[in-house]
């Protein structure tokens, strides 16, 4: 029998009192919060994520769920879009401010020992658990190429992460004011399409990643794609984030968020963003 | 804690440490939450509805935050009684050999109701049944069941045909007349019944005119709904004389105390799992406490204990 998603060992989850040390505007709606989370910090890995509960008293009561862009000294770095209260609330948070978070969550990125050159393809905050693996993968001496794309400029995320370890970073704009004009699939097409990556990982607006995975599975390169569900629990118990796969409904909270793309069965329904 | 209380409650025959359980379909098989709590605080675990087959659930969106609530239309996916007896009941049995173990059994017809039991009844390690009628997801059997006495009655008589474990009744609130149905299944040998099961509710994004659920329709839970399901507790333990197991938006030791009060033996927390993982043994300790504070000497004392 075949299995999807993770399979292999996470770290054990916890419920962590966290700190709100900085939160600021990198982009237009977008936010960058850093937590002092000493626990979680230490232990997460690239592509997982926690479940942060935002408020207390308030007459929204569910966690939401958060990818990490980058975790270091103790410290975990997210990016976020304010798309309704919870992300509203989150975006006046001001240093100092307490909160709690269950975490590590879920299986994350996999780097196949024989990776030499990976390409990350991003969608506007597909950057969000991508900087943490582009970190990762240039620490093991793996090469990393980086699509980025966003409406705008003003609403690239991740840039100057992705140019710190990037050996080259193309950007597509919608509005081509960055880059390209036309949307990141363009770009990333005609680069795996040039050859030489043996992994593609993707983030962002799901009819991106579906296209994203379809263009690696013509190159034949193994592709890894990260989902967004709506979400109650984030521990497996809920199954409120099913995830239609090759062998059943999988959840994306343990079984994912990061899936093998040619394990994903794509359903439009799920094109748009999850309103929290 | 050096709190003296009691804090034992007897179910049907059932003797619970605690009187606290866990909501059927909120906990999994608790196997998730054994690295976040000590399993053995809780009065017993009940698990995620089981069926005779696999079943899928219901398309997603399956979930929609709601003031104070969410709604949900999960639709009862499981893996099926035999992969349950497999996985979660084998774990449970090896790594929390002390917790009280309630299955809670669904079905689409009688038939399958007591198919389940007949299957886990040659599990030794199963401390009794929660026999959900009032799934308000599912298209057949479900709630179905839970919304006439006759019918409510039926599934009861099967099942108690089968099993001389504890036998808990789940009602649906979705009801003219719970205390009614309450009567119904006792009659028929139920040890104990256990409300409320969600509300069925809906919710309507105006940006795209569509049902936030995929289903359309799901049952709502939460604090939203505790002041009917205090009612409902309340009405139902003074129409019945078999034990009450209170729940619906329990958030806190207060709410629990809150349906002691309103006649229910033991209490059940569903939501507030998601929200807090610890929810259910912070929720132990406050009772224990607030016992304490007030000189209760055992926490069964609270039950029905409300002033007319």
């Amino acid at each position: 029998m075949t299995t999807c998603g993770c399979a292999h060992h996470t770290p054990p989850r916890v419920l962590e009192n966290v700190t709100v040390v900085a939160n600021d505007r990198v982009a237009q709606g977008v936010g960058l919060v850093t937590f002092d989370s000493p626990r979680i910090a230490r232990d997460i890995q690239p592509g997982q994520f926690v479940h942060l509960r935002i408020a207390q008293g308030v007459d929204y009561l569910l966690r939401r769920p958060f990818s990490i862009y980058r975790a270091h000294a103790g410290r975990l770095e997210i990016l976020y879009q304010v798309v309704g209260r919870g992300t509203r609330d989150l975006a006046l948070a001001t240093p100092g401010t307490e909160m709690d978070m269950v975490g590590p969550l879920g299986c994350g990125w996999r780097i196949a020992d024989s990776t030499t050159h990976a390409l990350l393809v991003s969608g506007g905050l597909g950057a969000a658990p991508l900087g943490m693996l582009a970190e990762e993968l240039a620490e093991r001496g793996i090469a990393v190429t980086v699509a980025m794309g966003a409406p705008c400029g003003e609403r690239l995320v991740g840039r100057d992460l992705f140019e710190r370890v990037a050996r080259r970073v193309e950007i597509a704009t919608d509005d081509g004011s960055c880059g390209t004009a036309g949307f990141v699939t363009g770009v990333c097409g005609e680069m795996v399409a040039e050859g030489g990556y043996d992994a593609v990982y993707t983030c962002g607006p799901e009819p991106m990643q579906r296209i994203v995975a379809a263009q690696a599975a013509e190159a034949e390169v193994a592709c890894q794609v990260s989902l967004e569900r709506l979400m109650a629990c984030g521990i497996g118990v809920c199954l409120s984030c099913v995830v239609e796969t090759k062998c059943g409904l999988r959840r994306a909270c343990v079984d994912g968020p990061v899936f093998y793309a040619k394990e994903v069965v794509w359903d439009s329904a799920h094109d748009v963003t999850c309103e929290r | 804690m050096n709190v003296n209380v009691d804090m034992s409650v007897n179910i049907g025959g059932l003797s619970l440490r605690a009187p606290l359980l866990t909501a059927s379909g909120t906990f999994g098989s608790a196997r998730e939450f054994s690295e976040l709590i000590d399993l053995n605080r809780l009065g017993a675990v009940v698990t995620k509805g089981v069926s005779l087959e696999p079943w899928e659930g219901n398309p997603a969106p399956r979930i929609a935050e709601t003031s104070s609530g969410m709604l949900n239309s999960i639709g009862l996916q499981n893996a099926g009684v035999e992969s349950f007896c497999v996985n979660d009941l084998a774990w449970l049995e090896s790594e929390a050999p002390q917790v009280p173990v309630i299955v809670n059994v669904s079905g689409h017809t009688v038939e399958e109701y007591v198919a389940v039991i007949d299957r886990l009844e040659w599990e030794p390690f199963i401390a009794g049944y929660e026999v959900n009628i009032s799934c308000p997801n599912v298209d057949a059997g479900g709630m179905a069941f839970g919304t006439s006495c006759a019918s409510a009655a039926e599934v009861t008589r099967a099942c108690r045909g089968s099993t001389e474990r504890p036998l808990i009744v789940k009602l649906s609130p979705n009801v003219t007349d719970i205390a009614g149905i309450a009567t119904a299944v006792e009659a028929e040998g139920a040890d104990a019944v256990s409300l409320i099961n969600t509300l069925l509710g809906m919710a309507i994004d105006v940006g795209t005119f569509r049902p936030k659920l995929a289903r359309g329709v799901g049952g709502l839970s939460g604090p939203a709904i505790k002041p009917v399901a205090v009612r409902m507790v309340w009405q139902v333990a003074r129409a019945v004389t078999i034990p009450v197991i209170g729940m619906g938006g329990i958030m806190t030791a207060e709410d629990a105390i809150e349906f002691m009060l309103a006649g229910a033996t033991a209490v059940a927390v569903g939501t507030a799992n998601f929200v807090d993982p610890t929810s259910t043994v912070r929720i132990v300790d406050g009772m224990a406490e607030f016992c304490h504070a007030r000189g209760i000497e055992r926490v069964a004392d609270l039950t029905g204990a409300v002033l007319a």
